[in-house]
């Protein structure tokens, strides 16, 4: 091209020993330079995303007066007892929303040999009591991958809807693809009123893992 | 003119570049498909841009945004074009990957165009994974619940991408902005990033044309403009069907996302009804089979695959068991979509969980006092602790010491004002409405948290 004023290439020109020793440098420089750009973005970019840890112990939060008469006036039918969630997340707001859990009325005996998935399982146990006053109550989320199920009056049973999984009344994994049984949450009566602790497990794993609480 | 530019830019040459290319044996309707998924692309880049202008990623607007464009004429068409897009898309890459599998297009010195072709297949389906998300409606709760809580059977770094993508405690805003940054920057950069390698290195080893088995001496055929009009012809055919099944089947949006139902059937997007499927078939205890080891091994045989088929020349004869396994793939594949699909049709018939047409939902009329939000400090019960006893029950305010709330102008004003004087206080005496007062205001700031301040702000400037 006419206007093209470029002479011969800098690169058929092999250089002195002196140009060649500082190429070097200047290649290794500019990959190490290069290199530290990278890990100063790495650094802050990895570490606000690696996951947080220590999210508490947990408070004590009250369950609705009418589902917990219901349920101290069933028999062996499980019931679903509303309650309002808070929770507070990074810079959110406190949110309120409704929630549930399923309470049945038990036989002490019967439910720990129907649950071995809690009193016999290596990384199963609770450190509360499963059950107290009579009464087990569980988290309403399916411990197979986080839908919430459902009690089947005619069946008997509780029955998940997503990947059909189902539990017995006491909370025993009868079919389907979940890993353990329905999760047992902490309960206790203060001043009349019945109290829950909300803990969320990690889903599809046999073992009881804490992912959060909330009050 | 254009030789003027072309000196200055060199654009020209590069154009010119671009299009002259030799196509061996001529212009083929069989070679579109790959154009075709480009096509794809670009189209789902500029609808999605377009929804972004209205999407606005909360768990209290990623909803009622979505609504908003369901119920604007030209929006909702764009947002069909998007799902009808991504559909169209996945099918394309799809499409595209059969036949360089059937040609055996990826034998040597294809091999690293092919990785980067599966990988763009990933990166695809990672793409429609995050987007099913955002309209925040029910299916888009639960189906992606249960894709975030899948995450966890993968071995070590399951937790990381379960918190990361979930991120908070339960799934909310803080998973919008995880899925929404998924899917709007980092997937579409490695997708255009991928092809723009994908291009290049296609570029640099050319067509690979029909599996025969003795090439001969093939006719030379050009790109620009005899492949070029073929691929202009597939990828209007490709838009006119995209228009006209945003025409015909719009999609719908259900009720917005409700954590407690526990009626709702979710579903994932068709592409992944196959994987759906396996899930189904192993027992819960080897889901890790389904979900992350049989997946895997796939993957891994797809990457592998020129290595795996060893044959010299890539006529059908000659490479017999790989027709033969991928024949019973996509058998198998087809299979488990169709018994996936049966499977969530007759379990959401069973379901007293009926969808519901989400664009005619009416939101709630907005609280007419602060006080109305659920966990929100009570702005009144603020007041009635701390200002009553000077301002008045009803802001009417003290003659003389302590100037009314209601009707007063200042009150009304700006925000801003209104909060310094509450935090601050005030010790001159002021003139409101023609009226002098004398009265000392404290400074609330040290008794008050400042939640509780802009509560009280909000109530009196509704007292009248």
């Amino acid at each position: 091209m006419s206007n093209d004023h470029r002479g011969p290439s800098a690169y058929d020109d092999p250089g002195t020993p002196e140009e060649v020793t500082r190429r070097t440098f200047m290649a290794n420089a500019t990959l190490t330079l290069g290199g530290i750009i990278g890990l100063g973005l790495a650094i802050p970019i990895v570490g606000s995303l690696l996951p947080k840890t220590g999210t508490g112990g947990g408070t004590w939060t009250p369950l609705d007066a009418a589902g917990w008469k219901e349920l101290q006036a069933s028999t062996d039918k499980p019931v679903k007892i509303d309650f309002v969630l808070k929770n507070k997340d990074a810079y959110l707001p406190e949110d309120a929303s409704p929630e549930s859990v399923w309470g049945v009325k038990v036989d002490v005996d019967k439910f720990k040999k129907l649950r071995p998935d809690i009193y016999d399982a290596k990384g199963g146990d609770v450190p509360y009591p499963a059950v107290n006053m009579g009464f087990a109550i569980f988290s309403p989320i399916c411990p197979h991958l986080g839908c919430r199920f459902n009690y089947d009056d005619s069946a008997g049973k509780f029955l998940c809807p997503c990947h059909g999984s189902q539990f017995g009344p006491e909370g025993d994994h009868l079919a389907g693809p979940a890993d353990r049984g329905l999760d047992p949450l902490p309960l206790r009566e203060q001043s009349g009123a019945a109290e829950i602790t909300w803990i969320r497990y990690a889903p599809t794993v046999p073992d009881r893992i804490v992912v959060s609480y909330t009050s | 003119m254009l030789n003027w530019i072309d000196q200055r830019t060199g654009f020209v040459t590069m154009a010119k570049d671009f299009l002259i290319e030799d196509i061996p044996g001529g212009a083929s309707y069989w070679y579109v498909f790959g154009s075709a998924t480009l096509f794809a692309m670009i189209l789902q880049i500029a609808t999605g841009i377009f929804l972004t202008f209205f999407y606005a990623p909360s768990a209290n607007t990623a909803w009622e945004s979505t609504q908003a464009i369901y119920n604007n004429p030209f929006q909702h068409f764009v947002l069909s074009m998007h799902y009808w897009g991504a559909s169209a898309m996945i099918s394309l890459v799809f499409l595209h990957l059969l036949q360089v599998v059937v040609w055996g297009a990826y034998k040597s010195p294809r091999e690293i165009q092919w990785i980067v072709g599966v990988l763009l297949l990933l990166v695809t389906m990672v793409l429609g994974l995050t987007g099913y998300l955002l309209p925040w409606d029910m299916n888009a709760y639960f189906a992606s619940q249960v894709a975030i809580n899948l995450t966890l059977t993968m071995p070590v770094v399951g937790n990381f991408i379960q918190t990361f993508t979930q991120d908070g405690t339960t799934m909310g805003t803080l998973t919008i902005n995880r899925f929404f940054g998924l899917h709007v920057w980092l997937m579409p950069a490695a997708l255009v990033a991928l092809v723009g390698a994908h291009l290049a290195i296609f570029r640099h080893n050319g067509p690979a044309g029909p599996p025969v088995e003795d090439p001969r001496p093939l006719k030379p055929g050009r790109f620009w403009p005899d492949q070029m009009f073929m691929d202009t012809v597939a990828s209007f055919v490709i838009f006119l069907i995209i228009i006209g099944l945003s025409f015909i089947a719009p999609p719908g949006l259900d009720a917005k996302a409700d954590p407690t139902q526990s009626q709702f059937v979710p579903y994932p997007a068709w592409y992944f009804l196959d994987l759906f499927g396996l899930l189904n078939l192993v027992p819960g205890q080897f889901e890790i089979v389904g979900a992350i080891i049989i997946p895997g091994i796939a993957t891994t045989i797809l990457v592998l695959l020129p290595w795996i088929d060893r044959s010299t020349t890539r006529t059908f004869g000659s490479r017999k068991p790989i027709l033969w396994t991928l024949t019973i793939s996509m058998a198998i594949i087809l299979g488990l979509t169709f018994w996936s699909q049966a499977g969530i049709a007759a379990k959401e018939a069973a379901s007293s969980y009926k969808p519901v047409d989400g664009s005619k939902i009416v939101a709630p009329a907005a609280p007419t006092t602060v006080s109305a939000a659920p966990g929100a400090v009570d702005g009144s019960k603020v007041y009635a602790a701390n200002c009553s006893s000077c301002h008045g029950a009803t802001g009417q305010g003290t003659p003389g010491a302590f100037p009314p709330l209601a009707g007063n102008p200042v009150v009304q004003g700006p925000v801003a004002k209104v909060t310094a004087i509450v935090s601050g206080g005030l010790t001159a005496p002021i003139t409101v409405l023609g009226k002098p007062y004398h009265g000392t205001m404290p400074a609330w700031k040290s008794s008050l948290k400042p939640a509780e301040i802009d509560a009280v702000v909000g109530y009196i400037r509704t007292l009248k």
